[in-house]
């Protein structure tokens, strides 16, 4: 009823008047605004992974998991853990006519059996750390085999799990280390922001990642030369167990998760989404170290080739960013060094005068230096080289105002 | 000289002689985005890596004091100095200019003691925690709590790194849309590589920055909230605390006549607390600790009855319930040999669910895995891992892989 209606009506209820209020009180609006945790969670249920959102209570994890549903057109089916007994998610007892021949089946609860008959849905298991360990128990298996007592869920069903933060779980609920391996890991915070505005009147409307279809196969590709091209140089990254007390229960590098992180970084490639989403998932199952190497390795994949710069050095486009290109010079000298004859080496400095056309001299320093110092005795120096006085200079001036420095701190002491 | 152009050989020199005095830096200091500026007083940062250069100031300085600006200017940066700034501010609720300021100035404390020398010339009109009369080798947060805006601060009221160092907006920012700024992943992926580079090397960076790196993506958690956790999941574990036994019919029983249902069983977990008198442990020391372990227990439902705690050096002493805490007496001192304590704590009865034992590590461990499970909070020993002079043979065992180890202090 409008409100205006109701304040004509001096007759109308308490119960009324209450109810317009509420109504008024829900009438907010939306606005469009990026959220990586929500695009994260989008593409790690997508890729049919288990998920373990971390995260206090009262966040709008519910909330999230709500506006998931929705855009994926699922059925949202929530159970709270800790409110219910091993037997709810093992399957409860039945006694059938002759149970020495027949056996106990064991029945699944009414959610499991309207899940399966749905034959798509998705399932938020809340509130795990609050449940004893039996519960736990019985709820890892729902998570990981995707059974509930005899009923196996069908595969059009995805599985989010919560949990609260060790430091302020009540009790002990703590994942030991083959456990954490098999989920992806995300830390779910609130933005203050958000809330604030949220509470004004005006709700965040994340737009989800669209995977796209034509880009399928680049993205698989992309994924495994990306995980391939890593742990084929740093073997050691394979598997490494957790240790210490700090990263207990965290995500931890194993063939299991790598595995994992494929699957992530071909859905993220896929979808295109920015590389902040990629951050979150791989750390989130890789762990910190080994999934910030990753992302290094990542964003070397999308840096020039030093053969394809030395074969064409005139067009060559060398990054923006400075340690990007500090990155591409020195491959690029270090390619020349591999394979050292007269016109590659001509090339390399077309590319550093270029680099000093169009960039920061002090940047080609160390390169120019080290080019120069693989001269033959024939070969002359390139007229191209006269561009590469200023950074002669420059670099003279450093060593100046270095030896100025020395001097001066030398007197302090 | 404010009509002057940008003198961009004279800035990138002095990134040289930076990147040269501090190897290690390299990566970050390529990083740094230059944006010529009218309005910065003289160097200052914002949180996307981007660094605004007064051409004015480039004109005026040195090489070399430009070189230390430049590594002084990429340590807030690096350290996170606006977002462990930002979330000081809401933590304490602080608010307006005058407090950016304060940050701003206890960031530059934090870096400016160990940033200067060995090549790098510190900057005219630097803030040096001494001019406050702060002791050095502090965090950001430890000198926001030693010091106000007063008559000391007066000569930095000028003072202005940009959002990078405090986290407050400033109006010449380009912001998060402006060209050329750094995403979230790639300030990572820089402060990664720099980190990777220092503990790759040790021995090349200074130890400030050692300790950085290694703090960079594993920040230390606090001792209370790891001890908290270890003890919580060693008493609320399969045996101990709340679970299901068949010991008794589940209430459900009744609809389901000849099955049998296990039932929320309680019983509480006994706990035993062995504590390490030997003479390297400070009362103060083993008070904390031992507060945090009982308060934790009666937490998870252990009633006070059944914690106990024992005294042990090189002889376990005395068993006293906890009930008595406030006055335990901890007897001891000279060498320990914990495992007559693991012994002793074994053989009570009835049996503890859990051992907390609390040490400084100095002490034999026992050689099998005790029949319960076991927390160790081990006291930190700046030392630990080194020799002792009088006898470099001798490495205390570290605590047995059986144990979860908490470092505290």
């Amino acid at each position: 009823m409008p409100v205006s209606t109701l304040s004509a009506l001096p007759t109308a209820s308490q119960l009324d008047i209450a109810g317009a209020l509420t109504t008024l009180l829900r009438d907010t609006t939306t606005e469009a605004r990026p959220d990586t945790q929500l695009e994260a969670l989008t593409l790690a249920v997508a890729a049919d992974l288990p998920v373990l959102l971390w995260g206090e209570p009262g966040i709008g994890k519910t909330a999230a998991l709500t506006q998931l549903a929705d855009d994926l057109g699922l059925p949202l089916t929530t159970v709270i853990a800790s409110v219910h007994e091993p037997s709810d998610f093992s399957g409860l007892p039945v006694v059938g006519d002759d149970p020495a021949e027949q056996g106990v089946p064991m029945a699944p609860p009414d959610w499991a059996v309207r899940l399966v008959r749905a034959g798509h849905g998705l399932l938020f298991l809340d509130e795990l750390s609050t449940a004893p360990p039996a519960v736990q128990a019985a709820l890892l298996r729902l998570v990981l085999e995707r059974r509930v007592g005899a009923l196996q869920l069908p595969p059009g069903v995805r599985i989010v799990a919560a949990a609260n933060p060790r430091s302020s779980a009540a009790d002990g609920w703590e994942l030991s280390p083959p456990l954490a391996n098999r989920f992806v890991h995300l830390q779910w915070t609130h933005d203050q922001d958000v809330v604030v505005r949220g509470l004004g009147g005006t709700w965040p409307r994340a737009t989800l990642p669209r995977l796209r279809p034509e880009r399928l196969g680049e993205a698989v590709d992309f994924a495994r030369r990306a995980v391939c091209g890593l742990l084929a140089a740093r073997p050691a990254l394979v598997h490494r167990l957790p240790s210490g007390e700090t990263r207990r229960g965290g995500p931890w590098p194993s063939p299991r998760s790598w595995d994992m992180t494929l699957t992530l970084i071909a859905f993220a490639t896929a979808a295109g989404v920015s590389r902040d989403v990629l951050s979150l998932l791989v750390r989130g199952t890789v762990g910190d170290g080994p999934g910030l190497e990753l992302l290094a390795a990542v964003d070397r994949l999308d840096l020039p080739d030093p053969e394809t710069l030395l074969a064409d050095p005139a067009a060559a486009v060398l990054p923006e960013r400075g340690d990007l290109r500090q990155a591409v010079l020195d491959g690029v000298v270090a390619a020349v060094r591999n394979r050292l004859d007269r016109s590659r080496w001509d090339a390399a400095w077309t590319l550093l005068v270029r680099a000093v056309e169009t960039g920061a001299p002090d940047l080609v320093v160390v390169p120019a230096t080290t080019l120069a110092a693989l001269r033959r005795e024939e070969w002359d120096v390139p007229p191209s080289i006269e561009a590469l006085t200023g950074v002669v200079s420059v670099s003279r001036r450093a060593e100046d105002a270095a030896a100025r420095a020395a001097v001066a701190t030398k007197g302090r002491r | 000289m404010t009509g002057g152009e940008l003198d961009r050989d004279k800035l990138f020199a002095a990134r040289l002689q930076a990147v040269r005095a501090r190897p290690f830096l390299a990566t970050a200091l390529f990083a740094l985005h230059v944006v010529e500026s009218r309005r910065v007083p003289t160097m200052a940062v914002d949180r996307y890596w981007r660094c605004y250069v007064s051409p004015w100031f480039v004109d005026r300085t040195p090489v070399e004091e430009l070189a230390g600006a430049w590594v002084h200017e990429v340590s807030h940066l690096l350290r996170d100095h606006h977002g462990r700034g930002d979330r000081f501010a809401r933590q304490e609720g602080l608010t307006g200019p005058g407090e950016r300021l304060r940050m701003n100035i206890a960031a530059d404390c934090e870096i400016n003691d160990d940033v200067y020398g060995d090549g790098l010339a510190a900057p005219e009109g630097a803030v040096w925690p001494g001019t406050l009369g702060l002791p050095e080798g502090k965090l950001m947060e430890e000198y926001l709590r030693l010091f106000r805006l007063g008559s000391r601060t007066q000569d930095f009221a000028w003072l202005d790194c940009g959002s990078g160092s405090d986290g407050l907006d400033r109006e010449w920012d380009l912001g998060p849309d402006g060209a050329h700024g750094l995403s979230e992943q790639e300030r990572d992926a820089v402060r990664f590589r720099v980190a990777q580079g220092i503990t790759g090397r040790p021995g090349h960076a200074p130890r400030a920055w050692k300790r950085w790196a290694e703090e960079a993506f594993h920040p230390p958690q606090a001792w209370r909230d790891l001890l908290g956790a270890a003890v919580r999941s060693a008493v609320s574990g399969p045996g101990a605390g709340d679970d299901y036994s068949y010991g008794r019919p589940s209430r459900r029983s009744a609809g389901l006549p000849g099955v049998i249902l296990p039932s929320l069983r309680r019983r509480p977990p006994r706990v035993s607390v062995v504590i390490d008198t030997s003479g390297s442990v400070s009362d103060a020391e083993l008070g904390s600790a031992l507060l945090e372990v009982s308060a934790i227990t009666r937490a998870v439902g252990g009633r006070r009855d059944l914690v106990s705690v024992l005294s042990c050096d090189a002889a376990a002493r005395v068993v006293h319930p906890l009930c008595r805490a406030e006055g335990i007496p901890l007897v001891g001192g000279g060498g320990t040999d914990l495992r007559t304590g693991f012994a002793r704590a074994l053989r009570t009865h009835p049996r503890p669910d859990v051992v907390v034992a609390l040490t400084d590590g100095q002490t034999p461990w026992p050689s099998d895995r005790p029949a319960c499970r076991t927390v160790v909070g081990l006291f930190d020993r700046p030392d630990r891992g080194s020799w002792v002079e009088d006898d470099p043979d001798y490495v205390p065992d570290s605590p047995p892989a059986w144990a979860r180890v908490v470092n505290i202090g």
